[in-house]
């Protein structure tokens, strides 16, 4: 092959293709890696998740399924149990209740039950999110309620450059993983996203571990932890915070479970001021695990915290009332402004 | 003006046949300028009627030029882009 010399500019992927990319790759290299889902094969993905892989892998390994939940998500399981690497997709994490079974008592549970002896490395992917007026049951952002039940690792990319790294880590991980993508950040044409998610990736396969929180943008003043959709929200915030010389630090998760304290730490170590935003909601939740995270190991150092998150409501379906209850920039200046004051 | 050896991305050929829509929008580039790219490398996705297509890079080259940003619309004989041949 004649010799190339490297692209000085890094091609632009969409955060659905730069994950597609990375499952596209894995199935390649490990025959036992498939996806099951409804309206995966001949649709795509009704987020774009599968686009194009039914072209190249065939229906044995790109399945629809039947609108049964408990069915084809225990099959999974059983495959994974079984040693194939299946990624099941829960076209809405909203519809996880029908399964929830197969998900917490049979996925997450294998593994500790089985002591250790029968593993269930599978993928469970599911969209997250609202912003686009699809009502209380296709809008919830229910990163907590995984993280909370203990034997899934849980996964949220905010770009796609992490999104493919994550991807392959979630593959290649022996046990369940559930891998949730925002909606709003895949660059679907009738859902702009904002700007921010789309990045240069690289055509080669890398890892991203899990457990690696990414300061995505340095800052002195005020610690901002966060993933999904909200880094993007929290960079915007930032850039007005800082025309007023307050310097805000972006923590991105990238994980919850395993969650990566040691880089807040670090941070609120050099701020002392954190503000904890996600799309899930207040109670009970994301934000009031790193706020208590924070108290038990750093109390002395911590000298105002504010969490912004949904409010233990339904997520409303008129446009007005969803703007209302999904924290916006203005939300997360408004936090960050009085953790300085 | 245009240098005559700058070759024009078009999405005619890729323009769904069964639309009558005359007019389309960019909705993503991945190719930023500058960036050389393969012959039949996907540059960039347009959206007809709410279908999704993605426009091939039609030499291979350096992409020069885009004339066409994301959510700016276009017509079927509109140049995206252009690209310098290798």
């Amino acid at each position: 092959m004649a010799q190339q010399e490297p692209q000085a500019i890094e091609r632009d992927l969409t955060m659905s293709r730069a994950m597609v990319e990375a499952i596209g790759h894995e199935m390649r290299e490990n025959d036992e890696v498939f996806y099951m889902g409804e309206d995966v094969a001949d649709y795509g993905g009704i987020f774009d998740s599968t686009e194009g892989l039914l072209e190249e892998f065939g229906r044995d390994r790109v399945m629809d399924v039947p609108i049964s939940e408990t069915a084809y998500l225990g099959a999974a399981v059983g495959a994974a149990q079984r040693g194939m690497r299946p990624i099941a997709e829960l076209m809405f994490v909203d519809f996880f209740g029908v399964a929830m079974d197969q998900i917490y008592n049979v996925m997450a549970k294998t593994a500790y039950m089985s002591g250790g002896s029968v593993a269930v490395p599978m993928v469970l992917t599911a969209a997250v999110g609202g912003t686009y007026n699809d009502a209380a049951q296709h809008s919830q952002t229910l990163y907590g309620t995984f993280a909370h039940l203990p034997g899934m690792k849980v996964v949220v990319p905010s770009t796609a450059y992490d999104a493919k790294g994550l991807m392959h880590n979630a593959i290649r991980d022996d046990d369940p993983v559930v891998y949730l993508f925002h909606k709003r950040l895949m660059g679907i044409g009738w859902m702009p996203a904002p700007d921010g998610p789309k990045t240069a990736v690289p055509e080669e396969p890398y890892v991203i571990p899990f457990g690696s929180a990414d300061v995505k943008r340095e800052g002195a003043d005020v610690t901002v932890v966060t993933l999904g959709l909200h880094v993007h929200r929290a960079f915007e915030a930032a850039e007005t915070l800082a025309e007023d010389g307050i310097d805000v630090e972006v923590i991105d998760l990238r994980s919850l479970v395993p969650l990566d304290t040691e880089t807040i730490l670090e941070s609120i170590g050099k701020t002392g001021r954190l503000v904890v935003v996600d799309e899930d909601y207040l109670s009970f939740g994301v934000t009031g695990e790193i706020v208590a995270t924070v108290a038990e190991e750093r109390l002395a150092e911590l000298e105002a915290v504010e969490r912004v998150a949904v409010p233990d409501v339904p997520i409303p379906y008129a446009r007005p009332m969803e703007d209302e209850v999904v924290p916006n920039v203005d939300d997360i200046e408004a936090a960050v402004r009085s953790v300085c004051s | 003006m245009t240098e005559p050896d700058r070759i024009a991305i078009e999405a005619a050929d890729v323009w769904p046949e069964d639309v009558e829509e005359t007019e389309a929008v960019v909705v993503n580039w991945f190719a930023r300028e500058g960036r050389r790219v393969e012959a039949g490398e996907p540059v960039c996705e347009i959206q007809i009627e709410k279908v999704s297509v993605d426009v091939p890079a039609p030499v291979a080259g350096e992409l020069v030029a885009i004339e066409c940003d994301e959510e700016e619309a276009f017509t079927r004989d509109d140049a995206l882009g252009r690209i310098e041949p290798a």
